[in-house]
């Protein structure tokens, strides 16, 4: 052996490095259809998340830059100078004490006058005895002396001679000897005695009430609880509610107009500048873009026109909420504006006496915010109590953190990151596992190959690398083309979509790491994890079972056993046994599609399905909320309206640990037209008060007659339990009903006290001064309408893209089971089967999976997508269920169908392609 | 040759069924045998002696139930299956009835997935000029002939000069001639690079070639024969 003659080479690069790339090639009708799913789809989740973190990141800095508020409270009137010094302390004002100040000296007087009227009266006494007897004396003396010189008096003469002396001395010196008795008589110890005696007494009964009254109230605010004052900084910012106009006296809706802004809650200018003269205003960017206003546009509010020179974003208004307690915010017909102090006089509209106030020491986390506000409430709470002016009330109390005007723009942002991560890690693992499903045939399709590399000395760690190379390299490559996509393109996308749904300010796109790891790092992970376990287990297997192309984990020794059925329909239940796995990965794939298209078809429908039944389950077509009863000359406020009936309203709450829920309670007449309740409803066994509860309550908590519920007051901590006594068909809000009676019982008012009227008629003879509220079928769309708003374009899209969606999941899998088959396909082909016979043997039992997983994934989807959706509104107040009516489960069926026929028609084409001579051909 | 090259392979007692029971098949039945280094050595046998599980054995890829191999001192018993890899890896080389090739990678590549596992490959050029496949290193698997791609697979066995080649059945799926182009250049191999040459095969004309023939039935060795009167491969009839 001659050893000279052998040449050595350089170990080669991994050639297998070289066959990914062949690999990708070879099948980059696949590759491509994952790489532009991931793509698209890592690219709008790191749009949103780019545009969220920037536009969350502005929204922070506004918070310090434009002095955004830390709540504001609004009072029945403006609140004199000392009362608004001593909220500011932040303090708890000593209740009991002012109280008791007041009572007392009120008392004092009383029981000084009391006291001295007695004195007065037993000195008067004292006097005029003393003057009698001494007159008394006197007369008789001279009487006597008289007498003694013979003169001779009748006792008659004597008695009338003693009363007229008696009279000329009381009028010469009683008042002198009266004031001279009642000063030394108030000198006397017994009247000191007797005045702190009887002030002792009136002060004991006083402190027993107040102590009564102060418990109460105690118990109510959590007063005896650990309480450190929070100083504040109050800033008067008052508003006029109005209505707004366009030149042309088109009614837009409802505006809120402010005076100008300089200390608290500043605004970003988008359009235009700030209003310089009393005809400028400045209004919404949102609303402006929703109701089509534009700078330069004449705006008739409160009866003056006002020339709209800037839209603004303010910090305060990031979302249109009018009142806190609605269940969606309004940028199409309420609109938030600003002028100048003169332009603000010239409104011709009640104004609004609200206060801002930041914390001198700003706390450090929401949870310290949340305490801050609790104890600032309970200052504000008896600072006004204790004000001068004892009518001032509290009429809204709004911390900054549950504000939803300032939060839930936010939060819904931060809801999008939540349900766009959700779905992409959903659609990467399904991906995920459709890599994986295509490796393991072609671990199958390459076993003796395989099986030699690993006799030869591959270890299995090369291999699993080797066949892992693929997906990691098209989840990677997606990453980046994703990201990159993510933070040019579908970021402005993004962005555009939060413009026309809230009022933002200006943004700067902002480096977000938390995108890359979402969008690259988890989608990487995921690929990683699902491919390794699925690949792993295969690689296992020892090499000669490779060889010996055995790589089934349970040996069945025997085919199934199939009835005798006709030949055609045994071959195709044999193609749906080989191909389970693939089955029910085509399965979760049409499960994951009908999630995404019953939001897509089931959003629009319950919209609409939430308009009819609110148009229909509206009880009257107006409700009208009376700001007083009595006219000015205390007369009951009246109507002629034609069916108009009195009720009354409330608002209570429902209080849990996530969301306190805003519940209205109605009292209505016994027979009320409207509101139909069983006249048994009053009459409980044990004397408690039954009530109804609207649908949408017992729908979102689960609450069934017979049921008690427990409601609170807002600012206090009384509580009301009544027993349920049945569900009263209303799905527009979380409602309790109640007779009037016992509606004024429960709420200790007169027996004849109401809030307004219902009619279904437009009541017009009540003075709009006294009305405090108009609530119309317009109000309560409100929800409705924003939301359709808000997504009904982007749902379209989204059907459009989840047949997409749909059609190259169903691409992928079913090119897996033709690949499968191919060597067979091509056998039948060489047995005489036509392409029409062959893909009725290979497709038919692919369609009827198709068809089933479809009809079982409808309800799937639809019950998953309704989870989602009560998650989302638990969150929310107000209730409307997700529904989706036959012809949305349709449209679902007919849109999946559709992509998979068009899926089928590719496969049958394939199916024609695949040569003859490929089943005589090596395994190579 | 030193006792420790003359006893290069060694087996010992070595058992192995298929099965349990009343369906338990015993397919070695104690088997006994050496084989020298650089030696070409046939197991033969008609279908079901076997010799195809006595190779599996062999190259580590197949557990017996009983007995001892020793490759070069080394007891294959006492690896595990990371240290069979590596012992694959680095001493054996494998050919089989079919290439297995890989039929994205050209026959240049498919030798370079061979040359990989080694530290101190052949040089693949001289490799491929050896194995008549130079002009076709550009090709396909799919583009050679049936005794082409039989040599790709030679040529990848042998690429990283191991200890032991071995072949089952490497001409059972050739034609005459083209089996005895094989067989040539298994000799060439051989006789070039000194491996030990384990090849298995039911053709009875092969055992002429060979160093040392190991006749197998029934799971038995038969006979146990030093061919000292070995011709050519060239010479061959059958």
């Amino acid at each position: 052996m001659d050893n000279n003659k052998i040449f050595f080479g350089k170990r080669p690069k991994n050639p297998l490095i070289k066959r990914v790339w062949k690999d990708m090639w070879r099948d980059k009708k696949r590759y491509l259809m994952i790489f532009i799913m991931l793509v698209a789809t890592i690219g709008m989740v790191s749009g949103i998340y780019v545009a969220n973190n920037s536009m969350l990141d502005s929204l922070h800095k506004n918070v310090a830059e434009l002095k955004r508020e830390d709540g504001h409270f609004r009072l029945s009137g403006k609140a004199d100078e000392e009362t608004l010094e001593n909220i500011a302390t932040g303090e708890l004002a000593d209740v009991p004490a002012v109280y008791r100040e007041r009572a007392y000296e009120k008392a004092e007087g009383e029981v000084q006058k009391a006291v001295d009227e007695a004195t007065e009266e037993s000195v008067a006494e004292k006097v005029k005895e003393v003057i009698r007897a001494e007159v008394e004396s006197a007369v008789t003396e001279q009487l006597s002396q008289a007498e003694k010189k013979g003169v001779k008096y009748s006792e008659e003469e004597k008695q009338s001679a003693i009363d007229e002396a008696y009279e000329n001395a009381l009028t010469e010196s009683y008042d002198s000897a009266y004031d001279e008795a009642l000063k030394q008589a108030k000198e006397t110890e017994e009247y000191q005695n007797a005045l702190k005696d009887a002030l002792a007494d009136a002060q004991t009964e006083i402190d027993k009430e107040i102590d009564e009254k102060y418990a109460e109230l105690s118990d109510r605010y959590g007063l005896d609880e650990k309480f450190d004052p929070v100083p504040v900084t109050i800033y008067e910012l008052f508003y006029k509610d109005t209505e707004e106009y366009r030149a042309d006296g088109d009614n837009i809706g409802k505006v809120r107009v402010y005076p100008m802004r300089t200390d608290i809650d500043l605004y970003d200018i988008l359009d235009g500048r700030s209003p310089e003269n009393e005809n400028e205003i400045v209004i919404d960017r949102m609303h402006a873009d929703n109701a089509k206003i534009k700078t330069g546009d004449t705006l008739k509010i409160g009866g003056t026109d006002f020339e709209v020179v800037g839209l603004v974003s303010f910090v305060d208004y990031t979302t249109l909420y009018e009142s806190n307690t609605d269940t969606m915010f309004d940028a199409l017909t309420f609109d938030i504006t600003m002028t100048t102090d003169e332009g603000f006089e010239r409104i011709n509209s009640n104004t609004r006496a609200n206060y801002a106030f930041t914390y001198r020491n700003k706390p450090s986390d929401e949870y310290e915010e949340k305490l801050l506000s609790d104890h600032f409430m309970k200052a504000l709470i008896t600072q006004v109590a204790v004000s001068e002016d004892e009518d001032l009330k509290i009429e809204d109390y709004v911390p900054a953190y549950a504000n939803n005007a300032m939060t839930f723009a936010e939060n819904d942002l931060g809801h999008d990151k939540i349900m766009s991560s959700v779905l992409l890690y959903i659609l990467t693992a399904v991906m995920a596992f459709i890599f994986a499903v295509t490796i393991s045939t072609t671990l199958e399709q390459e076993a003796s190959v395989i099986g030699t590399l690993r006799a030869s000395g591959y270890s299995k760690n090369e291999l699993l690398w080797y066949y892992m190379s693929a997906p990691m390299i098209i989840v990677l490559l997606a990453s980046l083309a994703g990201n990159v996509i993510g933070y040019t393109s579908f970021k402005d996308t993004i962005v555009d979509m939060y413009y026309s749904s809230y009022s933002l300010p200006n943004y700067v796109t902002l480096w977000t790491p938390e995108a890359f790891i979402r969008t690259t790092i988890v989608p990487i992970v995921l690929m990683l994890v699902i491919n390794l376990i699925v690949i792993t287990r295969t690689l296992k297997l020892s090499p000669l079972r490779f060889l010996r192309h055995d790589l089934k984990r349970s040996k069945r020794k025997k085919a199934v056993r199939l009835p005798k059925w006709k030949f055609f329909s045994r071959f195709r239940i044999r193609i749906f046994l080989q191909n389970i796995p693939n089955y029910l990965m085509l399965f979760v794939g049409i499960t994951f599609v009908m999630l995404l298209l019953s939001m897509a078809v089931g959003m629009p429908e319950t919209l609409n399905c939430l308009q009819d039944t609110m148009s229909d389950s509206l009880f009257a077509q107006e409700q009208l909320i009376l700001s007083s009863t009595e006219d000015d000359d205390g007369i009951i406020i009246t109507t002629k309206a034609d069916g108009a009936e009195r009720f009354s309203i409330n608002s209570l709450e429902r209080k849990s640990d996530t969301y306190n829920e805003e519940v209205s309670i109605y009292g209505v007449e016994e027979d009320s037209r409207y509101i139909k309740l069983s006249n048994d409803i009053c009459k409980d066994d044990n004397g408690e008060i039954q009530v109804y509860i609207s649908q949408a309550y017992a729908e979102k908590y689960k609450v069934d007659p017979g049921d008690t519920i427990v409601l609170s007051e807002k600012y206090e901590h009384k509580e009301y339990s009544w027993k349920v006594y049945d569900i009263y068909d209303y799905p527009g809000g979380i409602a309790v009903f109640m007779t009037n009676g016992q509606f004024n019982k429960a709420f200790d008012k007169d027996e004849d006290d109401f809030s307004g009227y219902l009619c279904n008629e437009k009541i017009t003879d009540i003075d709009s001064k006294y009305i405090a509220k108009e609530i119309t079928l317009d109000d309560t769309l409100k929800i409705a309408r924003q939301l359709d708003h808000s997504l009904g374009a982007y749902m379209v899209y989204f059907r459009y893209i989840c047949v997409i969606v749909a059609a190259i999941i169903l691409y992928l899998l079913t090119k897996i089971i033709i690949e499968k088959n191919e060597r067979s396909i091509s056998m039948t082909k060489i047995l005489g089967y036509d392409t029409g016979e062959i893909a009725s043997i290979y497709l038919a039992p692919t369609a009827v999976v198709v068809l089933i997983s479809e009809f079982l994934a409808i309800f799937i989807g639809f019950e998953l997508m309704a989870v989602f959706w009560k998650y989302m509104m638990m969150s929310m107040s107000g209730w409307f269920a997700f529904t989706m009516p036959f012809s949305g489960f349709v449209k679902e069926y007919v849109l999946v169908f559709v992509a998979y026929a068009l899926i089928t028609v590719i496969d049958f084409l394939r199916i024609r392609k695949i040569p003859k001579v490929l089943a005589l051909k090596n395994v190579e | 040759m030193s006792e420790q090259e003359r006893k290069f392979l060694e087996v010992k007692a070595l058992k192995k069924s298929f099965g349990n029971g009343e369906t338990k098949q015993d397919v070695l039945k104690g088997l006994d045998f050496t084989v020298a280094k650089g030696e070409f050595c046939v197991l033969l046998g008609p279908s079901g002696s076997g010799k195809s599980t006595l190779l599996n054995i062999l190259g580590g890829i197949d557990n017996a139930d009983s007995g001892e191999i020793f490759i070069d001192g080394d007891r294959l018993a006492d690896m595990d299956e990371k240290g069979l890899t590596r012992y694959r890896r680095k001493h054996l080389g494998y050919v089989f009835q079919m290439y297995n090739l890989i039929p994205n990678l050209n026959v240049k590549e498919n030798i370079e997935t061979g040359a990989y596992l080694s530290d101190k490959p052949l040089d693949i050029d001289e490799l491929l000029k050896i194995l008549g496949l130079y002009e076709h290193r550009h090709k396909l698997p799919n583009q050679l002939s049936g005794g082409q791609q039989q040599r790709v697979s030679i040529g990848r066995a042998i690429v990283k000069n191991p200890d032991i080649l071995l072949c089952d059945e490497p001409t059972g799926a050739l034609d005459y001639n083209t089996s005895k182009e094989i067989l040539q250049l298994i000799e060439e191999v051989n006789r070039k690079y000194g491996n030990t040459i384990i090849m298995v095969t039911h053709n009875e004309a092969i055992k002429l070639m060979a160093d040392h023939v190991i006749k197998l039935r029934d799971g038995m060795i038969r006979r146990d024969i030093v061919n000292t009167e070995k011709i050519t491969a060239a010479e061959l009839e059958w």
